[in-house]
This record gives structure tokens, C-alpha cells and sequence, in this order.
């Protein structure tokens, strides 16, 4: 198999759910690629399957058919220790309900995904400390998730995607529980992550303004890809 | 990931939810308290039992007529020809009613030569107030420490020092008659030897309250341990079926298997109580699992794996567990105590109470005749005071049992929270 400079590369992915009897095929024979450092958003109408394609990007989700590249790595055939271990290296997610732990505070939350890894409290610490400083959070370190705005919230969320320095960020709806304002800023953020440490940002969105500044665009209707829209 | 990380991960979904957690910790507490507790008790009684024992000596061979006709100075010479026995000593037991200032009490009479008191009682006996009795016909009494203070009135003293005491014998045609009391005896605390709600005196003056002329106990002590069993068959030899000869090696022992079945049964009793606890613990975890299936998810989805889900919730039942025993160890001290004292306030408040739980552990055989005969004649009984007793290993093994059966009740919750799929876990909203 030949090096692959893509940071995803989706072959022919095919996702049929059995439910009740009744086969849904929720994917077909889905193919594409994003380069490293693209900002790209996957939109459709609800129920298109554009969250179960995000699903298998993210490994939490095994396809039925095909195959899916994340840094040139096949992800399909992993078991299920093996795809903790690649969700905590290579990637980082984003939800569009922040999903941060209610019990602990900005900085642990950040440090979660270090705690599965080899480094030390102090590594950790300022580690989280040092990403959240510089998304404007350095005097929320200790802030519970429930005394923060949603805006802040998603940034602790962002710090906890790019702690690990993912290859690649999966973001689902990021904006969708936040003001414009907020909203504005956190795909700012994004953006520049993307710009500033190649890492290859993918998300879901409804919101035009943000695929406005998208590089690449993958359309998906009725489980299959009706378009692909590259503006850079 | 490190265990500081497992257990401070464990402890704050544990401090999340405090009632709760402390409800959980409560039935632990339970559990063990009730275990230690009880355990300390049979191990207090036990030790009692024992103690007394060893004040009659572990060489003492008691012997009881079965027949009406008593022993005499022959059989008490016989008994003393007997090889390997070093001392032989008469005693005269039987019951009474004292009279005095409008109190009925009934008492253990006993007569015993002043001189061979020790070897009934031990060296841990003497007296209170006043001087020892003398070994004449005319009655002098010793009164035990109950009798002179008794319980129902709340420690004052009822019997002085050179009264004459009013003392009721011989059952339906009753005797009455006078007695000088010159002494009292310091509490003994004996639950086989009745000490505290007896009168002593000498032999004769006793077969001459009772209208006896001959003994009807008889003490005798082997050289050593292991001629004690040679005494009783010898004795047994020449008396035939009309004795009842009993060792305090078999006491001992009849005491022993009765309290070792008796603290079976307590700690399977306090056994059902963890039990309870555990099938609380396994509910709540259940419950935890299912409120947190959503963090779960969002942990799988940052690269946890299954085992570190399942240390987790595995370290929260453990440190459950752990405090349980921990607060359950001090709860069940302070309630053996309490136990302890309440059921030593009863016996001797209640003497037929009192009878009930000094006698049965001898009572309990047929080959305790001879021990009962001492302990359980007469409707007076020995007070039964004991203090709890605790081993380490009792202590330790309960919170050890608390952790392993706080363990085993996490383990299904802590595997089903283990096997929630990422995708399902974030689905719950």
C-alpha cells in the first residue's frame, strides 16, 4: 500500500444497522479524502448519516463495509483496545453538548485523555494549564463546567480535543448550543489550529457561515455522497 | 494510568453523590459492627467462662451423689487414697431465703472448711469487710458480695457487718433461723461458681442449717493435668452409677463446644447482614453505572479502555467497602460494650435471668451435673459479668470480608459499565 498523504481517507464505506428485522442502510460505498491540515465539514439534512459517518471517523463506530485512513492507518480491523489507544493519540472530539465530566474542573478535564498515557501529574498539569492559558481560559483553571459559559465550556472541550496533539479533530455540530457570538469565536478557534498545527479539522455543521470557510465540503444525502465541494 | 489516577477518579464519582454514598457505606457499617459485636461477645463469655474455670483449677475433679444419702469422712478418706489426688475437700451446698428489712433473696448456701476455701475459689477471692468465718458448728457467715449488695437496691448495702440475718431453709416447712454475718466477700464475678449470692460457712455449721449430716459435693484436685482423668475413672470405678463426676477439663470443654456453635450461629446472623449489604451495594453500583453510562461513553471516546472502567467502579466498591469496615469496627466496639453491659445489668437484676445464662453453658450436658450442682442450684443465680473481647484477627478479617464482599457485589456493575460501547454510552442524554 502505497504512503498515504492523506489525513482521512474513506474507500467505499458502507453502514447497514439491523433494527427490529428491518436492514437500514444508514451508509453507501461513501468515498473520500482529506489532506492533512484541511478544514473540512461533512453537512446533510438530518438523518442523512452524516453523525454515523462521524461515528466511524471516530472509531466508535465500525463500518459494514470499506475502509477508513486516519494518518495512513487502516481502522477498521482494531480491536477495541487498540482503537482506545489510536482515539487517544490520533484523534480528538468536539460535541456539540461539550461533554465535559460535571465533577471535575476545566484543568482535569483537559488532563483525561493524559491520564491513559505515560505522562507525569506535573507533565499533565501544565500541559492543560499551558493549552487553556492560551485559549483565554487561564483564570478558569479550576472552574467546574457547570460555572462556565457555553462559549467557555467548548473551549475546555477544544483544549481537551488538542491535548493529545491529534492528527485529526472531529467536532460534531460544535456550535449548535451556542450563541453566534460564541459560535464565531469557536470556529475562529478551530480555524486557527488548523492554520497554525496542521491538524486536519473535520466537522458537522448546518451552519453556512461556518462552511463558508470550510476548504473542503462532503455532501450526504439518504446515506450516500451526493457531492464533493473543494473551495480552496 | 496510575492508581493514584483509579482511586481519585473512584473517589469523585463517590463524593458526587454523598447521601448516597454514605447510605451504601451504612450498610457496610452494619454489617461489620454486628459481626465484630457479636463475635466479642461469645469471645467475652467465653473468656469468662474460662477464667472462672481457672479459678477452680484445671486439676479439679468434682464429684455429686446421685442418691439421697450424702458423702461421708469414710468415702472422704476413700477419695483420698485414691493415688495421684492431692487434696480431697467436703463441701456442703444448698439454698436459702434471706429475710431482711422486708427483701426476700434467695441464696447458695454454702459450707466449705474456711482453710480450703482457696481451693474452691481460686487465690483472686477475699474479703470485703469483716473477718473469715470459723470453722465451728455454730453458724458464722460470709456473705458474697450481692447478697449484702444487692442490685435491686441499686448498690446500697442491705447486710452489715455483726447483724444477725434472717435466713429461711428447708423449702415448704420452713426453718427459719437467725445467722451472725462477720464478713463479705469482695465481688468474685464467677459464672460457674455462684459465689456473690452465696453465704459462706463452714461444713458443719451448713449440714446443721440444712438438718444434714453429710456432704454432698465433693472437690477434689489431681497432682496434675495429666492424672485428672485417672482421679475421675478411679472415682467413677468405686462409686459406680451412684456418683457424677465431672472435670473442669470436661466443663471446659462442653463450655467451649457450646460457644463455638453459638458463635456459629451469630456470625452467620451477622454473615446475612453483609449479605444485605452486599446485594445494596451491587443496586446502587447498578444505578451508577446507568447515570453515568453518558461519562463512561465520553471517557471510551478520550481512549480509556474497558479495564481502567471497570478498576474504576471495581476501586469504588472497595473504597466502600473499606470505610464501612473501618466506621464498623469503632460502631461494633462501641455497641459490644454497650451489649456487654446491658446483658450483664439484666442477669443480675433478674437472678432467674441470671441462672438461665451462668447455667446453661454448664447445664447444657448431662455430664455437667456436678458443675450445675454448684452453679445453678437454688433459684439464686451467679451474675454473668463479662467485658467483649477482641482479637485482632476478628477485627481485621471483618473489614477484610467487608472489602471482598463490597468487591463481589461491584464486580457485575463494575463489568457492565466496562462493556458499554462508546457510541451507545454518548448516545444517553
Amino acid at each position: 500500500m502505497p504512503k498515504d498523504n492523506y489525513s482521512v481517507r474513506v474507500t467505499n464505506v458502507g453502514k447497514t444497522y439491523r433494527s427490529e428485522g428491518i436492514e437500514v442502510r444508514a451508509l453507501q460505498d461513501v468515498s473520500f479524502t482529506f489532506k492533512k491540515g484541511d478544514f473540512a465539514a461533512i453537512v446533510g439534512p438530518s438523518g442523512s448519516g452524516k453523525s454515523t459517518l462521524m461515528n466511524i471517523l471516530g472509531t466508535i463506530d465500525k463500518p459494514s463495509h470499506g475502509e477508513v485512513y486516519i494518518d495512513g492507518i487502516a481502522t477498521s480491523h482494531m480491536d477495541e483496545a487498540q482503537l482506545a489507544d489510536f482515539r487517544n493519540k490520533k484523534l480528538g472530539f468536539v460535541f456539540q453538548a461539550f461533554n465535559l465530566i460535571n465533577g471535575l474542573d476545566a484543568q482535569k478535564n483537559v488532563e483525561l485523555p493524559l491520564i491513559v498515557g505515560p505522562a507525569s501529574h506535573q507533565e499533565r498539569r501544565e500541559k492543560a494549564d499551558r493549552l487553556l492559558t492560551q485559549l483565554g481560559l487561564g483564570h478558569r483553571l479550576h472552574q467546574k463546567p457547570t460555572q462556565l459559559s457555553g462559549g467557555e465550556q467548548q473551549r475546555v472541550a477544544i483544549a481537551r480535543a488538542l491535548v493529545n496533539e491529534p492528527a485529526l479533530i472531529l467536532a460534531d455540530e460544535p456550535t449548535g448550543n451556542l450563541d453566534t457570538k460564541s459560535g464565531d469565536e469557536v470556529v475562529k478557534l478551530l480555524r486557527s489550529i488548523c492554520d497554525d498545527n496542521g491538524v486536519t479539522v473535520v466537522m458537522v455543521t448546518h451552519n453556512l457561515d461556518i462552511t463558508r470557510k470550510c476548504d473542503k465540503i462532503i455532501h450526504i444525502r439518504d446515506g450516500r455522497m451526493l457531492k464533493e465541494e473543494v473551495l480552496k | 494510568m496510575n492508581a493514584d489516577d483509579i482511586f481519585w477518579l473512584s473517589f469523585k464519582d463517590l463524593t458526587e453523590k454523598k447521601i448516597r454514598t454514605a447510605l451504601t457505606v451504612v450498610m457496610v457499617v452494619i454489617g461489620v459492627a454486628s459481626i465484630i459485636a457479636l463475635v466479642s461477645q461469645t469471645a467475652g463469655i467465653s473468656s469468662a467462662i474460662q477464667s472462672s474455670l481457672n479459678s477452680l483449677g484445671p486439676t479439679s475433679v468434682l464429684v455429686t451423689t446421685t442418691k439421697s444419702t450424702g458423702f461421708t469422712a469414710a468415702d472422704v478418706a476413700e477419695l483420698s487414697s485414691i493415688p495421684n489426688v492431692s487434696s480431697v475437700t467436703p463441701i456442703v451446698e444448698g439454698s436459702g431465703t434471706l429475710l431482711s428489712n422486708g427483701q426476700n433473696t434467695s441464696v447458695t448456701l454454702i459450707g466449705i472448711a474456711p482453710q480450703d476455701l482457696d481451693l474452691l475459689l481460686g487465690n483472686n477471692a477475699s474479703l470485703y469487710q469483716g473477718s473469715m468465718y470459723q470453722d465451728t458448728i455454730a453458724p458464722t457467715v460470709v456473705a458474697g458480695h450481692s447478697v449484702a449488695f444487692p442490685s435491686s437496691l441499686a448498690g446500697h448495702q442491705n447486710l452489715f457487718i455483726g447483724q444477725s440475718a434472717v435466713l429461711a431453709v428447708g423449702g415448704l416447712s420452713t426453718d427459719v433461723v437467725t445467722v451472725p454475718i462477720v464478713g463479705i466477700m469482695q465481688s468474685y464475678g464467677s459464672l460457674i461458681l455462684p459465689v456473690d449470692t452465696s453465704l459462706l460457712m463452714s461444713s458443719s455449721a451448713a449440714d446443721e442449717l440444712l438438718h444434714r449430716s453429710s456432704y454432698n459435693l465433693i472437690l477434689m484436685k489431681a497432682k496434675n493435668t495429666s492424672t485428672v482423668g485417672y482421679v475421675a475413672n478411679t472415682t467413677t470405678a468405686i462409686y459406680g452409677s451412684s456418683v457424677r463426676v465431672i472435670t473442669t477439663q470436661q466443663i471446659m470443654q462442653t463450655a467451649n463446644q457450646i460457644i463455638g456453635s453459638i458463635s456459629s450461629l451469630l456470625i452467620v446472623i451477622a454473615g446475612i447482614s453483609l449479605l444485605v449489604a452486599a446485594v445494596g451495594i451491587m443496586n446502587i453500583m447498578l444505578i451508577a453505572v446507568y447515570e453515568r453510562t453518558h461519562e463512561i461513553g465520553i471517557l471510551k471516546s478520550l481512549g480509556f479502555k474497558s479495564r481502567h472502567i471497570l478498576m474504576i467502579f471495581m476501586v469504588q466498591a472497595l473504597i466502600i467497602g473499606f470505610i464501612g469496615g473501618i466506621v464498623g469496627i469503632f460502631l461494633g466496639a462501641g455497641a459490644s460494650y454497650g451489649l456487654a453491659y446491658g446483658i450483664s445489668h439484666a442477669s443480675s437484676s433478674s437472678t432467674s435471668g441470671g441462672a438461665a445464662h451462668g447455667g446453661a453453658a454448664v447445664q447444657g450436658s448431662d455430664r455437667g451435673a456436678a458443675g450445675a450442682a454448684v452453679s445453678g442450684s437454688g433459684s439464686s443465680g451467679s451474675s454473668l459479668s463479662y467485658s467483649p473481647v477482641f482479637s485482632p484477627s476478628t477485627v481485621v478479617s471483618a473489614v477484610v470480608v467487608a472489602m471482598i464482599v463490597s468487591l463481589i457485589a461491584g464486580v457485575y456493575p463494575a463489568w457492565r459499565a466496562s462493556k458499554l460501547q462508546p457510541i451507545e454510552a454518548l448516545r444517553e442524554l
